[in-house]
Order: C-alpha cells, then structure tokens, then sequence
C-alpha cells in the first residue's frame, strides 16, 4: 500500500454516457485529512461513493485499505464498509418509527457484530461513548426525528464513529449548519482526528468548513482536478475566483480559512 | 349467546392474523412502502385465481399464490431504487397496477369460460367466520417463521428500518436480509390473506403500527404494541361482529381504526400534560 489507505488511478464515473467525475492519480495516505474543494456537481459526493463502491467506475482502479473497491464481490464489498465509515451529505429521512437516537447510533455496530448475533455488552459501551463523546447524552433517548439539523448530523457521526473505522468519508457534514453547529461539528473533527488518528476525506464548498488538521486540500470542477496540495498552496486567490467568480477574498486565521466578501471598488476591472 | 366450538378457531384466527400482520405492518409502515402489502396480496390473488382457473381448489390454491407473492417479493427485492433513479413507491406501484390488472384479468375469464368464481371472489373479502383449526395451524407456522425472522435479523431490520443506503454504507448485509424480508412477507400475506381477505389486510397492516407510533418509542416496544394492538383489532373485531352479529371485515377494520384515533388522543393529552 505504500503507507497509503486510498489509492486512484485512471478513475472515470460515468452517467447517462458523460464523464461526471474523471481523477487521473490520487493518494491519501494513512491518518491524513484530504479535503475535497468543488461547486455543486463538481463531483465530490460521486468521489466518496465510488470509494465505497456505491457507484461503478469503469475504466480505472480504486484501492481502499489495499482492495480493489471496483473488483469486490457483494460480501467482501460489505466487509470493507466496516473498515470504512461514510456520511452521506443528505440527513436520512429516517424511520416512521420513531426509532431512537441510541438506536440509531448503535447502527453502526450493526454490521460489525455479524449476522445472527445481538449486539453485545461492549458494543452498546461503544455507543454510548461516542454519543457522550459528541455531547449527545442529554437527547440519546429522543425519536431520531424529533431531533435538530445539528443533532442528527451529530448522530448520524457518532453512528459512523461506533464503526471504529480506519477511514472517515464526510460528505458535507456542515451543510445546512448555523455557525454554532458548524463550529461544534469542525472542533468534534478535529479532536476526532486528534484522538483516534483517522485517514479523513471530507467533501465541501464552504472554506469555514475545513478543520484546522487538513493536510491537503483537493478542488474539483466540473469532474476533474484543478488544484491540489496544502491549504496555504492551493486556497489562493485565484483558485477561489476560478471556483467562485470574482467578489471574495480568502481570509485565513489560526489554521482556519473563510471567504469574505470584497467591497465594490477594491475589485480590479 | 356465542357457539363456542364455532368461534374459538375463528377468534384464534383472528388473533393470529391481527398480530402477524400487525408485527409485519410496523417494518411496512416504518419503510414508509404501504403499498408492499396491497402489491402483494393482490399477486397473491392472481396466483390463486389462475390457479382456479386451471381446475384447483381449496388449500391447493395456496401454492400458486404463495409462488406468485415471492416472485413479485423478489422482484421488488431485485430494483434497486438508486439504479433506476426512481422511489421505491412508484416501482410498487407500477407492480400494484399489474398484479390487480392479472387478479381482475383471471376474475373476468371465469365468466368467459362459464366457471363458478364464487371460491376466487371470497379471497377478496376473506371467508375467516369460516376459519377451522387447520386454518389456524397453518397461520401460526407463518406467525412462528414471522417471529423467527425478527428474532434471527433483529438489529439488521432496525438499520434498514432506519436507512437502507445508511445500512449499506455501514457494512449491514442489506441486500440478503432485505430480500429475506420481501420473501417472509409474502409468505405471512399470503397465508393471512385467505382468511383475511386481500382489502382487510391492508387495514390490518397500516392501522395497528400507526397507533403504535404515537404510543411509544424505540424499535422493541414499537414491535410488541403493534403486535399486540393488531390481535386486539383481530379478536375485538371479531367479538363486536359476533355480539352484535354485525358483518365481520368491517368490524375489524373501523376497530383497528378506532385504535389509530385513540392512540392519537392518547399522544395529544400526553403533549399537554
């Protein structure tokens, strides 16, 4: 593996017979944050779903973990998802049922434990350490649906974290976020990567987003790469225009990036 | 005063139907895919139809429609929703239309070919004050293989209860256990269907999850009142029909209704307290 957990080479997502994501090289090695950069329907979300095999890429190679993601049979593939944990951009609807919010952790053990056996003592210890750890204690008893934006993001992350997992895949975490939920959600990333040392890609368009601990940093558009390197190199000026047109400027603080807008007459013609 | 030796298969029947139906109703109505149940009671139906059709009668219509339930089970099992780009609902749909247009198909070459399809017409309405203790083995096996399989899948069906993409993506094996699913449930409509009839069944499936819902939280508990409220609707129904000597389906189906109204009263003065 080359101390590398993800590996891509000459990956190519297609739909409706058009390239909508096409990555010549790419590696994340192990305990690295690679932030992935793009406006919508750059193809960040398809980059995640092909790294857990929930779209097929055809011609190219995705190794996770040291398996060919593309090659993997039905079980195998699913074996690999226990190693791997992903947070889709869009919140469940959830059950009808109004399942609780200790519950929905919890399924994250569900593949772990294996099938025909109940989820043991340890792992229920599991679940309820990850939903102290996220602060969610006080709500672990409450229908998953009766729950805030923020709070079912936080759980749907706890539910990715009692995976144990080697690999974080975070598609949006912060998406329709206040800047209270935001804030929580960059600081529990990154005293996430702090403490358990994971391998994080994480998917978004705001540059408030991008925790302090991100190596890389990845821009797509339109499908493929334009950009790629440490934050310092690859959030410029004029990377930020070409993603976002002329009218911001890139701010950063203490490790941390944010747009602002730019008055009027400080913009060139 | 009730015939005792008469109604004790048909109250047993009654419970048996209310609460396998009520248990599998809660997965239904908790997937938000209501139409799976009619879907596949009316392939039941024209499994069973044609089967008349082609001479067989009784119990022996049974196999056919069982055969016919799984093949729509599975084939509901097979679409992937994210695939075709399409909701679960409009797929079931789709096969819903088909299933009855087979059913009323069958029904209308009775005529054509100058047969009685007076056996064929009660699958429709359910024939359960006729129910004997056979009848009631039979639904109790179904009811065993029922419980069985909550058991056996208990915490794969409240991941996919919740999600099936968040179940797949957290290594849950969705596709196996989901096609289970379609199979058993095929087999409880089938079997409960020929007493129930195919209309109060769906009554039967929505109506005691629903109150549930609004009764208790949490994925256990859920299982259990739903269960027990659809053998309240089975056997309540079928005492009131047999007290008042008022037409059994419809008692079943305005009681377990009742029960939706109470549980939402009873989920309204606990918000105001």
């Amino acid at each position: 593996m080359n101390g590398s957990v993800i590996e891509i080479e000459a990956l190519q997502v297609q739909r409706d017979r058009r390239a909508i994501l096409s990555i010549e090289r790419l590696s994340v090695r192990a305990g690295e944050v690679l932030v992935v950069l793009g406006p919508n329907g750059a193809g960040k979300s398809t980059l995640l779903k092909a790294l857990i095999g929930m779209v097929r890429c055809r011609p190219g190679h995705v190794r996770v973990l040291g398996a060919d993601v593309g090659a993997l049979r039905s079980a195998a593939l699913t074996r690999l998802r226990r190693r791997v944990a992903y947070l889709a951009q869009t919140l469940a609807p959830g059950s009808e049922m109004p399942l609780t919010l200790r519950e929905i952790v919890a399924i994250g053990r569900t593949g772990c434990a294996g099938l025909l056996r109940p989820l043991a003592r340890g792992d229920w210890q599991r679940v309820d350490h990850w939903i102290a750890c996220l602060g969610l204690q006080p709500i672990a008893r409450r229908p998953y649906a009766a729950l805030s934006g923020g709070e079912q993001r936080k759980a749907l992350l706890a539910m990715a974290m009692v995976q144990q997992p080697e690999v974080l895949l975070l598609d949006e975490p912060t998406a329709n976020l206040d800047a209270f939920w935001r804030e929580q959600m960059v600081a529990a990333l990154t005293e996430l990567h702090r403490t358990a040392a994971l391998t994080i890609v994480l998917v978004c368009h705001d540059l408030e987003a991008i925790p302090p601990t991100t190596d890389r940093v990845l821009i797509l558009q339109a499908g493929r790469p334009v950009a790629h390197g440490p934050c310092d190199v690859v959030l410029t000026q004029e990377h930020i225009e070409s993603l976002y047109g002329r009218g911001l400027a890139v701010g950063c603080r203490a490790g941390r990036y944010l747009l602002v807008p730019q008055p009027a007459q400080e913009l060139t013609p | 005063m009730m015939d005792l030796l008469f109604w004790a298969p048909v109250l047993c029947a009654g419970g048996v139907a209310g609460a396998s139906t009520g248990l599998l109703g809660s997965y239904i109505v908790g997937m938000r895919i209501p139409f799976l149940g009619i879907c596949i009671a009316h392939a039941a139906l024209a499994g069973a139809v044609f089967a008349a059709l082609a001479g067989m009668t009784g119990p022996g219509l049974l196999g056919p429609a069982l055969l016919a339930a799984s093949v729509t089970a599975v084939l509901v099992g097979v679409v992937d929703p994210q695939t075709i780009r399409t909701d679960i609902n409009v797929v079931l749909g789709i096969l819903f239309s088909l299933t009855m247009g087979l059913a009323f198909l069958g029904l209308g070459l009775f005529s054509v070919f100058g047969v009685s399809d007076n056996e064929v017409r009660n699958l429709l309405w359910g024939s359960i004050t006729f129910c004997r203790w056979r009848d009631v083995w039979i639904m109790s096996g179904a009811a065993v293989v029922e419980i069985v399989f909550v058991v056996l899948f208990y915490k794969e069906m409240r991941a996919i209860l919740f999600s099936r993409t968040h179940a797949a993506a957290a290594g849950v094996h969705v596709t196996l256990v989901w096609t289970l699913f379609l199979l058993l449930a095929s087999l409880v409509l089938t079997v409960n269907f020929q007493m129930v009839g195919g209309l109060m069944i769906y009554s039967l499936l929505a109506n005691p999850a629903v109150a549930a819902t609004r009764l208790v939280r949490g994925y256990g508990p859920l299982l259990i009142v739903s269960t027990g409220l659809g053998a309240l609707s089975g056997i309540g129904g079928l005492l009131l029909s047999a007290v008042f000597d008022l037409p059994t389906g419809a008692m079943i189906v305005i009681l377990s209704s009742l029960l939706v109204a109470l549980a939402a009263l009873v989920a309204r003065w606990r918000q105001g307290k």
